[in-house]
């Protein structure tokens, strides 16, 4: 990045009692324990408040869109398992989606309900992470521990299911790869009926009610609704902030279209509330699994397409409700084996363009904890 | 605070309304009276899962944006993109309207050699870093942006990765910093530095290594190109045979030129 982009320090600052102190830049990352990836803040400093901040992005470039241009449809669905890469199983629904849309075809129900089971799980599996690791930036080095322990046993069903704990590499397009292991749901509902009655209160124990945990989330980093929609966040950054938009319900796809969601929203708009609607969001996906599972219709779970899959004509735009926002892809066909042009919208990358008015006044130990509380994933964001 | 799960009863069926003809018809109305009020037609059309999609003179796209914002609802700016279509350039934008679950696709077609176009961020404080992706991937000159740099790749880079006329592969070799001669350097025994090396892609070759496994896929298509420059004029005259006889000692032999000490 060019020095001219960086607000450089005023020599002449005075803050409003007239004193006279000098500003500074504080380079924080891109290698950084509280970025989670490599994610580069250079901010201003007066003494511990922030004035300025420059997020620096693109260290975690692929070139995904570029990648997908030169691959067929079915090998793009391998590809975008790196986007954002807690929620693989996410981005690939979201992938398969707008293939099955411009080919116009729909999955067969029992797929389309093996598809709300796994993103739900993987939903579960990404705010463990997210949850865990919040509480380690803050200083509780237990709650993670305790988070990868419950997310372990997700990831050991994944590899059940699709042999990989990630980049699963498991929706098709009209359908998923496998059917259920012999004793997989048995597993699942064990593990539903754990995580809601000895997981989620651990987690509301050691964190919900913590005081140093409260006393740096509460009222730190103040999103309102309509700062939240103008800068078009969305996902539980959003919905903390009372804006009542989650793709699940206002724009339903696949199995969501039976099985209504209740959405988790809170009026705080502040860290704390962003923790919460996560950890309420983990006990409705329990709750949206175990209603899949009672439900689950038999037939097959694939619809014949052909591997060489050539869509007609045609472009479209597919959403889905990823662990952090709204997951977006447009694709073009030109009829070819290849997509025209594949553009990913990564919730990630819109969430964090709001990190410099959020910083703005707060003391630099809070730039943790406004941070953590986005919940970004570099893959997704420089994808 | 109330800690317990919100609502967590079974609750109402999901509303499809999104995909409801009536109500996407509704918008189309609503998108006559916006015709009205610029002057100039937004040519509609319906995409697939209840996307409307309206084509944007250039010149009206901050006044169409507004009056969509503040009239119809959409207060959610949440995707743009680029398209190069080769002859010329689009840039898309996706509106959300939160109250009434619509979903709108605005196109505006640019130039492929002037490639400009208002910027919406006085509109939708959203687009600053969205506009800013797709100048940075596209080239598209956002006229009134705040702060129009590159945002995923470096300062230095040159191009636009994402226009069809990129080269997602670089064509000139360098020389590696190395003291070992590549491969086909050895063997061949000749200076490759000024050849060009190109990877062509055939369209549908992907298929033909699934019919054929074991068929490779790129290194088959890979050619060499002369320039002319730096080799002598007989050892340049059969392209692709580096690629043929490159095992062959006999013929780098003939041609007097087995590996020698480099200077």
């Amino acid at each position: 990045m060019s020095i001219e982009a960086i607000h450089l320090p005023n020599a002449n600052y005075q803050d409003e009692s007239g004193l006279r102190s000098e500003e500074m830049i504080l380079n924080m990352g891109p290698q950084h324990p509280s970025t989670h990836g490599v994610l580069r803040l250079v901010l201003t400093l007066d003494g511990e408040t922030v004035t300025q901040c420059t997020p620096v992005i693109g260290y975690l470039h692929r070139g995904m869109e570029k990648i997908f241009e030169n691959r067929p449809y079915m090998a793009g669905i391998r590809y975008i398992d790196n986007a954002d890469y807690l929620s693989p199983m996410i981005n690939e629904t979201a992938y398969a989606l707008a293939t099955e849309q411009l080919v116009g075809i729909e999955p067969p129900p029992r797929a389309q309900y093996i598809r709300l089971i796994v993103n739900e799980l993987e939903r579960i599996a990404s705010h463990l992470v997210a949850i865990g690791t919040y509480g380690l930036d803050l200083g509780a080095t237990t709650p993670i521990l305790w988070a990868f322990r419950d997310r372990e046993q997700i990831l050991d069903m994944f590899e059940a299911l699709s042999g990989h704990r990630f980049t699963h590499n498991y929706m098709r397009v009209g359908g998923v790869m496998h059917d259920f292991p012999k004793g997989w749901l048995k597993t699942c509902e064990d593990w539903c009926t754990q995580f809601l009655e000895r997981g989620i209160p651990e987690m509301h124990r050691l964190l919900t009610g913590n005081e140093i945990f409260e006393a740096r989330t509460e009222s730190v980093g103040y999103i309102d609704r309509e700062q939240a929609i103008a800068f078009a966040l969305s996902g539980p950054l959003a919905r903390a902030s009372g804006v009542e938009f989650d793709v699940r319900v206002n724009r339903p796809y696949g199995a969501y279209r039976e099985i209504a969601v209740n959405m988790q929203t809170r009026q705080e708009g502040d860290c704390f509330a962003r923790y919460l609607v996560k950890m309420d969001e983990m006990a409705e996906s329990v709750r949206l699994v175990r209603v899949a599972l009672d439900r689950l219709p038999g037939g097959s779970i694939s619809q014949r397409t052909p591997i060489a899959l050539r869509p007609p004509r045609g472009e479209t735009y597919a959403a889905v409700e990823s662990a952090r926002g709204e997951e977006g892809v447009y694709m073009i066909s030109d009829g070819s084996e290849y997509p025209y042009r594949a553009k990913l919208r990564g919730p990630s990358f819109t969430n964090l363009q709001i990190l410099p008015e959020l910083l703005r006044g707060h003391k630099i130990g809070d730039v943790i904890a406004i941070l953590g509380s986005i919940d970004i994933v570099l893959g997704d964001v420089d994808r | 605070m109330d800690l317990s799960v919100q609502r967590s009863a079974e609750p109402a069926p999901p509303s499809l309304r999104a995909y409801d003809r009536d109500h996407i018809n509704a918008l189309l109305t609503q998108l006559a009276r916006i015709e009205e009020r610029i002057g100039a037609p937004l040519p509609k059309s319906r995409l697939s899962a209840g996307i409307v999609n309206i084509d944007i003179p250039p010149d009206k796209l901050v006044e169409v944006a507004l009056l969509l914002r503040d009239e119809l609802g959409f207060d959610m700016l949440s995707c743009v993109t680029g398209v190069d279509m080769i002859d010329h350039l689009e840039s898309i934008y996706h509106f959300r309207s939160l109250a009434n679950d619509w979903l709108l696709q605005a196109r505006v077609r640019l130039t492929a050699e002037h490639a400009e176009v208002d910027s919406l961020v006085s509109v939708y404080q959203s687009a600053n870093w969205l506009e800013r992706e797709q100048y940075d991937m596209f080239g598209i000159v956002y006229r009134g942006h705040p702060d129009l740099r590159r945002i995923l790749l470096e300062d230095e880079f040159i191009g636009h990765p994402l226009l069809k006329s990129f080269n997602s592969t670089p064509i000139v070799r360098h020389d590696r910093a190395t003291t070992q001669a590549p491969a086909i350097q050895a063997v061949a025994g000749e200076n490759l530095r000024h050849q060009e090396r190109i990877q062509t892609k055939r369209l549908g070759q992907g298929s033909l290594e699934r019919i054929h496994p074991g068929m490779t896929t790129f290194g088959g298509a890979a050619v060499y190109l002369e320039t002319g420059q730096g080799v002598e004029p007989g050892a340049m005259s059969e392209p692709g045979r580096y690629l043929e006889g490159a095992g062959s000692s006999d013929e780098a032999a003939e041609a007097g030129t087995m590996p020698q000490e480099r200077g």
